[in-house]
């Protein structure tokens, strides 16, 4: 039985979480691995639920950083997805592997503590999120509803070749509100 | 290294255990893991789950305590191709020779309980090729207990990217 909230919408490719998804596939993704998110739910959705990506959850950031840079070498092509406080618990793996190693991978990340979070916890996070991914020297953007995600996330992937730096894709809540 | 197949990967986790490795046996088929503490295991698993290769993880004890969740995910995944030893010194032997918490818990138990589907602890050089060569075809793990001490001036693995894209190549069957 397949309950995926993705597959249940009526036209997925116009829907933001569905560009997303044009954009992945033609971009090759056929690997991904990660920590849920509530935020992340629909990017999951389609990950877990898709034949042509082998799917692995694991336990903790770090790992996905690692079971991701394996994939990798092994000639797959790996997206990995995780909420930013896992950005923070994953910065050393990031920093010490995927960079000086090149590896030009791209993260779904949620940004959790922005404007409108309740959740205190997520504070400090959200106002250190930037300058992190701005102190690692990595291509980063934060999607904004007005833009095209598809144009987005190809233009991402485009500056993490080019770079051959991994690269941060930020998602907001509410960005896959159609 | 002697009884790890020419064709098999090995992948080496960080400090002392990857520049011994990186400086008695470097090899295209090689991959060193100097920074991201404790992540040998998982970066062992992508490939095992990415190529049809053999992976042979050399971990260490204080490596594996501080990823202990990978052997649930590596467990779960069952890769039939990964061989994960782990180097057991019960110290952070490559700090100052800290102790662990190696001493402390059977690690075979534990890769046992995560549903590896071979896992032992050996204690001599024979013991341990004999293992290596019995545990081919299914998920295996190895603990095998050392004495703390030995050279410390190993050289480093500096080149990363020369090293990477050595190691793609050479998993791809291309000439290096």
């Amino acid at each position: 039985m397949n309950n995926s909230h993705f597959n249940n919408l009526e036209k997925p490719h116009s829907s933001v979480a569905g560009k997303l998804r044009q954009a992945l596939i033609e971009e090759g993704i056929d690997f991904s691995v990660g920590v849920p998110c509530g935020v992340l739910r629909r990017v999951i959705d389609f990950l877990a639920h898709d034949e042509r990506i082998m799917h692995i959850t694991v336990n903790r950031e770090p790992e996905a950083i690692g079971v991701a840079a394996g994939a990798y070498l092994a000639g797959k092509k790996p997206v990995i997805y995780i909420q930013n406080s896992g950005l923070f618990t994953a910065s050393n793996d990031i920093s010490s592997l995927l960079i000086p190693y090149r590896m030009p991978l791209v993260l779904i990340v949620s940004l959790r503590g922005c404007e409108g979070e309740d959740a205190p916890q997520h504070f400090v996070n959200g106002k250190a999120t930037m300058p992190l991914l701005e102190s690692f020297g990595i291509p980063y953007v934060v999607f904004e509803q007005d833009n095209d995600i598809y144009d987005v996330v190809r233009n991402l992937y485009r500056r993490a070749e080019d770079a051959q730096l991994p690269a941060v894709l930020l998602l907001k809540r509410g960005w896959d509100k159609t | 290294m002697d009884v790890i197949d020419k064709d098999d990967i090995v992948v080496a986790t960080t400090g002392l255990i990857s520049r011994e490795i990186f400086e008695k046996f470097d090899s295209a088929r090689n991959f060193y893991n100097p920074g991201a503490m404790g992540l040998v295991s998982s970066i062992g698993l992508g490939i095992a789950l990415g190529s049809d290769r053999r992976v042979i993880v050399i971990d260490g004890d204080s490596s594996l305590l501080m990823n202990l969740g990978t052997l649930v995910t590596i467990g779960k995944c069952q890769p039939r191709n990964l061989l994960h030893i782990v180097i057991d010194n019960e110290s952070y032997g490559s700090c100052s020779e800290e102790e662990s918490m190696s001493g402390s818990v059977s690690l075979s138990k534990l890769a046992a309980t995560a549903n590896y589907a071979s896992s032992l602890t050996v204690f001599d050089e024979s013991s341990l090729k004999h293992a290596i060569l019995e545990s081919e075809g299914r998920l295996g793990f190895i603990v095998t207990k050392i004495t703390l001490g030995g050279r410390r001036d190993f050289s480093r693995p500096l080149d990363l990217v020369s090293i990477k894209d050595r190691f793609t190549r050479h998993l791809k069957g291309w000439p290096s």
